[in-house]
């Protein structure tokens, strides 16, 4: 039966021997115990005895080659000639691995980047040469930057087929140095890349991504607009924008949909405990707004007051308009009982229930009362547009100046269904634009 | 000190001669077995390292032959020897260094921790005179329970140095407890030769405390085992404690990767004690002199040997590795899973 | 009930379960005649003799290799530490030896011996006879680590202890001995892994382990005329820890402190404030704080050595802190 030579293993932190010289020739008789090679480790050169006699044959090892502890570099033989066997390993030439040829198919090793600014690295040595076995993790190669040297290790196991870049070669970021291939590769190849010309080998795929810079860490969306007064045991240091709350505090507030940041708005101090979160009683959340637009082919009402307050004695325009509004929304709403309509702008806010009593003989109410709408008077100013959030009732705007107006109406889910909210614009604009609507009907 | 000086070969005692063929075949099988794992390390087949106790064979069946089952001793990191002459057998001991389940402590232990229970080996110890107070406390306990099993602790010059061996010498001899110090005097501690860290003799450590000692030649398996008879009856007579220092050798270096040694010994006296004072060769010498066994009966038991092993080592590296669920196991008595105890 | 000393627990405790079992004797540093410089063995040697309680020289590792050895052959020794501090001497044999024997030998071979011990500072003994090294030891896997926190648990655990099949380290509070509590006169054993809830509170949970628990329910005293209820729980053994019982009592309180009168840093106090930071993390309100020895050797001087243990007004106070939502070590 033919016997195995292998690497010795011959120290306790040793992984792979050079072979200074082979004692035997192939073909030669050798008796056990009779040195066969020559070795050499890190700690010394010593000779290596054969474990069994016959003939040296499949010699696979040059001398000079470093091989890895445990790898067959040759067998005993019972006859001088005993050929390799189909299922052995190919019989390495004395010269090493090729450095012509197809590249193996395989996993491709990139040089890898390893600095922020740089772009190139230096192969400074290889820990592996073509044909070694290598575990996920075991160094690669080593490699220079401009900052340092470091160890690449293999990301995955397999088998070393190709290195493309000789030690002390300048590779690019991203160019491919080596192949790992699953399978012992059948004909593992060494070139430098003067040798292949200087034509980059990029196995597209492979090419790792450059790493995005992280985004400077921005404060979250629900920093709050309001802190108070930090109780002193606050750190000075607190960042600005992350809020300081308990586990637990975080988990109810989590479970019970409430925004830290809008508690802490509320006046919580911090850090914020679970009872701040079970004491806080969250306003119900902003249902999701409407707007709606329209706009009039002139300005109606501007002469209507002004004829209202010669003939008619109403001198209260905005008592007016709020029962245009109130008509407005009546018809829009037909079920509608008593109205009330909020007027904001031009000066003092005032409330008008039940404006709509035709010429509007109605004074500004003196007890609050929820409104139906919000009216905003804003005529006469400069704002043209306009993306308010809802409010308690429906906001119906005006704007404009010179001839024609402008009429927006802004609600929330709840407040107006849709056809509602048409015939409410539609309706208020048309009597701006001819108020004799708003007596005729 | 009693010196058991290189007495003229003794005449062979016929009734004996099972016995006699038993302690060659059994130095041929730690031979056989030290071979394998050697071996098995310098082609990377097995995981960690270890010490062959090769060169050392008649101490370890010299002893153990004089001991039965119930008898206990304690071993050393250099402990294979020791296991087989206890009785071990080749197939658990080789799936142990292999770190397989069918190893004796299920791979947990490998080379430097086989035990062997049921031989009464407590282990071996990878702590260099760790197990000093075991081997004396097992002798504590047989003489508190009447109990009339003799325990012999296994150790090196080496050891010597360990301030255990005085604290425990004292109490095995004030107490007068079975146990038998087997000192193997290899002639080097590690990479050091035993002159340059052990002052005096080490004999005499014991006589200071009262105890008895004994030198012999511990290449002579026929002189140590003489020794061990006498000395295991005088200890289960509560005659003990005793102390021998046995002259040995150790053919390899201190483990199996300590190849290049010249600087603390020299070829020349390896060769020396391997052709002239080889325990195996003396002793099938001797065997086929007395006309106990015919070289070729000889021949055939080695090469059966050799198989054995070689079979048991085939087995070992097609047998299955642990289940990763073992990892956790035998770390308490009574919790299956020690890493999942309230997890 | 009859109420007894810690001393006369362990005392009882011993002497039961060498009535039961003939294979435990004990094996210390005058522990005979002398019954241990705390008298704590009185009467022993005149019940089982010479041969079941047996003086050593003054040798711990050898005594400490001698027990190992004996346990693996079949024998139970309790093994006496006179002072925690000389657990130092004995590391191989209960570290390297005791403690790993079972798992190297693949469950083969058992160890089932005790080391008896103590812990616990200002008793003016200095640096080398006054330190807690619970946490030394509760570090090796293989070992069990009993903490008894009065005379009721020095019984029962030491009992448990001895029947065990593993090696047990077992720790007195040696400023404890002459300390009475209720002990039944009927025989209990207290098992390992089942902490104590020594006071139910609402508030705050106060972990503490031996000397630290009486510190602990002194504190929850102050803290309930102050409104604040703490629960008080006694872990009784660290290895195996009730994991579940301080999980279940900090979710109920959010908030903890641990206290051992170990020094603070890699302690007993970190292992357990560590678990529940990562087992009950969403379930704090504020920040677990570790209460150890100070991280300072022992000093002899009264003046000094007060300052290094935990006390009832320095657990009172933190307390007080978390419960009042203070931002503790913040920076």
């Amino acid at each position: 039966m033919p016997h195995d030579v292998t690497m010795p293993q011959l120290g306790m932190a040793q992984d792979a021997g050079k072979i200074v010289a082979w004692l035997k020739k192939p073909g030669e008789r050798v008796v056990a115990g009779e040195a066969l090679f020559e070795v050499e480790t890190d700690k010394a050169t010593m000779e290596v005895e054969a474990q069994a006699a016959g003939f040296l044959t499949e010699v696979r090892a040059a001398e000079g080659e470093d091989v890895p502890v445990g790898r067959v570099i040759a067998r005993i033989s019972e006859t001088p000639q005993e050929a390799a066997s189909a299922s052995a390993a190919p019989v390495v030439s004395a010269t090493g691995p090729g450095s012509s040829g197809p590249i193996p198919e395989g996993r491709a090793v990139t040089m890898p980047q390893l600095g922020m600014a740089q772009d190139t690295g230096i192969v400074v040595a290889w820990h592996v040469a073509p044909g070694d076995k290598v575990a996920e993790g075991d160094v690669l190669f080593e490699v220079e930057t401009d900052k340092a040297t470091m160890e690449v290790p293999a990301s995955a196991a397999g088998y070393v087929a190709a290195l493309l870049a000789g030690e002390g070669e300048e590779v690019p970021v991203g160019e491919t140095v080596a192949i790992l291939s699953d399978r012992m590769p059948d004909a593992p190849m060494r070139r430098t890349r003067a040798e292949a010309g200087g034509t980059p080998l990029v196995v597209q795929p492979a090419a790792p991504a450059p790493a995005a810079p992280a985004p400077a860490a921005a404060p979250p969306a629900t920093a709050p607009a309001i802190v108070r007064p930090a109780p002193t045991v606050l750190p000075a240091s607190a960042p600005q924008g992350r809020i300081l709350a308990s586990p637990k505090a975080r988990r109810l507030a989590l479970e019970r949909g409430i925004d830290m940041a809008r508690l802490v708005a509320s006046g919580v101090s911090q850090p914020v405990h679970a009872r701040d979160v079970e004491a806080f009683i969250a306003p119900a959340s902003a249902p999701a707004s409407h707007r709606l637009a329209a706009g009039t082919l002139r300005d109606g009402f501007t002469p209507f007051a002004t004829w209202a307050a010669e003939t008619a004695g109403i001198t209260d325009a905005t008592a007016l308009l709020a029962g245009f509004a109130a008509a407005s929304l009546r018809a829009a709403m037909p079920a509608t009982g008593p109205l009330c309509i909020a007027v904001t702008g031009r000066g003092a806010d005032r409330v008008y229930p039940d404006p709509d009593d035709r010429l509007g003989r109605t004074d500004p109410a003196a007890s609050p009362m929820l409104p139906a709408l919000i009216l905003r008077d804003l005529r006469g100013s400069r704002i043209t547009a306009i993306e308010m959030g809802t409010d308690r009732a429906p906001v119906l705007m005006v704007g404009g100046r010179g001839d024609a107006l402008t009429v927006t109406l802004v609600w929330a889910d709840g407040q107006l269904l849709a056809d509602a909210a048409l015939a409410l614009v539609d309706g208020f604009a048309g009597r701006l634009e001819e108020p004799l609507r708003h007596l005729l009907l | 000190m009693t010196s058991m000086k290189a007495t003229p070969e003794p005449q062979a005692d016929r009734s004996n001669a099972e016995r006699y063929l038993r302690m060659y075949r059994q130095m041929v099988r730690i031979r056989t077995f030290e071979e394998q794992a050697n071996q098995l390390y310098l082609t990377a087949r097995m995981p960690g390292l270890t010490h062959m106790y090769s060169g050392e064979e008649a101490v370890a069946v010299g002893i153990c032959e004089a001991l039965t089952d119930t008898d206990r001793i304690t071993s050393t990191h250099r402990g294979h020897g020791h296991c087989v002459a206890k009785g071990a057998e080749f197939r658990s001991m080789f799936c142990e260094l292999l770190g397989k389940a069918e190893g004796y402590c299920r791979g947990k232990g490998g080379s430097m921790h086989i035990a062997d229970q049921s031989h009464g080996n407590l282990g071996a110890n990878a702590i260099v005179g760790g197990s000093m107070g075991i081997a004396t406390g097992s002798a504590l306990r047989a003489k508190l329970f009447g109990q009339d099993d003799v325990t012999v602790c296994f150790f090196g010059d080496g050891a010597t140095a360990q301030g255990l061996l005085y604290e425990v010498m004292n109490m095995a001899a004030l107490w007068k407890l079975p146990v038998i110090y087997a000192c193997e005097n290899n002639g080097y501690s590690e990479y050091t030769k035993t002159a340059e860290i052990a002052a005096g003799s080490l004999t005499a450590r014991a006589e200071a405390f009262g105890i008895e000692a004994f030198r012999v030649d511990g290449q002579d398996v026929l002189a140590v085992n003489e020794l061990a008879e006498r000395l295991v009856a005088r200890a289960r007579r509560g005659e003990g404690p005793f102390f021998i220092e046995l002259e040995t050798y150790r053919y390899h270096g201190h483990h199996v990767g300590d190849i290049n040694r010249d600087y603390y010994r020299s070829k020349e006296e390896e060769t020396l004690w391997k052709t002239e004072r080889d325990p195996i060769i003396r002793m099938r010498a001797w065997l086929v002199e007395q006309g106990i066994a015919a070289e070729a009966e000889i021949e055939a038991m080695n090469a059966q040997i050799r198989k054995d092993a070689e079979d048991a080592v085939a087995y070992a590296e097609a047998a299955p590795y642990p289940d990763p669920s073992e990892v956790d196991m035998h770390v308490f008595t009574d919790v299956l899973h020690a890493t999942r105890i309230g997890a | 009930m009859r109420e007894i000393t810690l001393s006369q627990a362990v005392n009882e405790a011993l002497a039961e379960e060498m009535r039961r079992d003939p294979s435990v004797f004990i094996l210390g540093e005058d522990v005979a005649e002398a019954g241990t410089p705390f008298k704590v063995l009185s009467g022993l040697v005149q019940e089982f003799g010479k041969d079941r309680v047996i003086d050593t020289p003054i040798s711990e590792p050898g005594f400490m290799g001698l027990a190992v050895g004996a346990a693996m052959t079949g024998a139970r020794p309790v093994v006496d530490i006179m002072f925690g501090d000389f657990l130092f001497l004995i590391m191989d044999q209960l570290c390297n030896q005791a403690a790993k024997t079972h798992y190297m030998s693949g469950g083969k071979l058992n160890v089932p011996l005790v080391v008896r011990t103590n812990l616990g500072a200002t008793r003016r003994s200095a640096a080398q006879h006054s330190q807690s090294l619970q946490a030394l030891v509760a570090h090796i896997p293989g070992l069990k680590v009993a903490l008894p926190s009065s005379a009721y648990e020095a019984k029962g655990l030491l009992k448990t202890a001895i029947r065990d099949n593993n090696p047990v380290v077992i720790f007195e509070d040696k400023l404890m001995y002459q300390d009475k509590a209720p002990v039944p006169e009927e025989e209990y054993l207290i098992p390992f892994g089942q902490a104590n809830i020594k006071r139910e509170g609402r508030d705050i949970t106060l972990i503490a382990t031996s000397s630290m628990v009486q510190v602990a329910m002194k504190a929850a005293e102050a803290l309930a005329s102050s409104g604040i209820s703490a629960e008080v729980i006694d872990p009784r053994t660290i290895v195996p820890l009730d994991e579940a019982t301080l999980l279940a009592s900090v979710k109920k309180t959010s908030r903890a402190i641990v206290i051992d009168e170990g020094h603070q840093s890699y302690g007993v106090t970190a292992e357990i404030a560590s678990r529940l930071n990562e087992k009950a993390f969403y379930y704090l309100d504020a920040p677990v704080l570790r209460m150890g020895a100070m991280d300072v050797p022992v000093p002899f001087s009264p003046v000094l050595e007060d300052l290094t243990v935990p006390t009832p007004d320095r657990v009172a106070e933190a307390a007080r802190r978390l419960c009042a939502g203070e931002m503790i070590h913040a920076a």
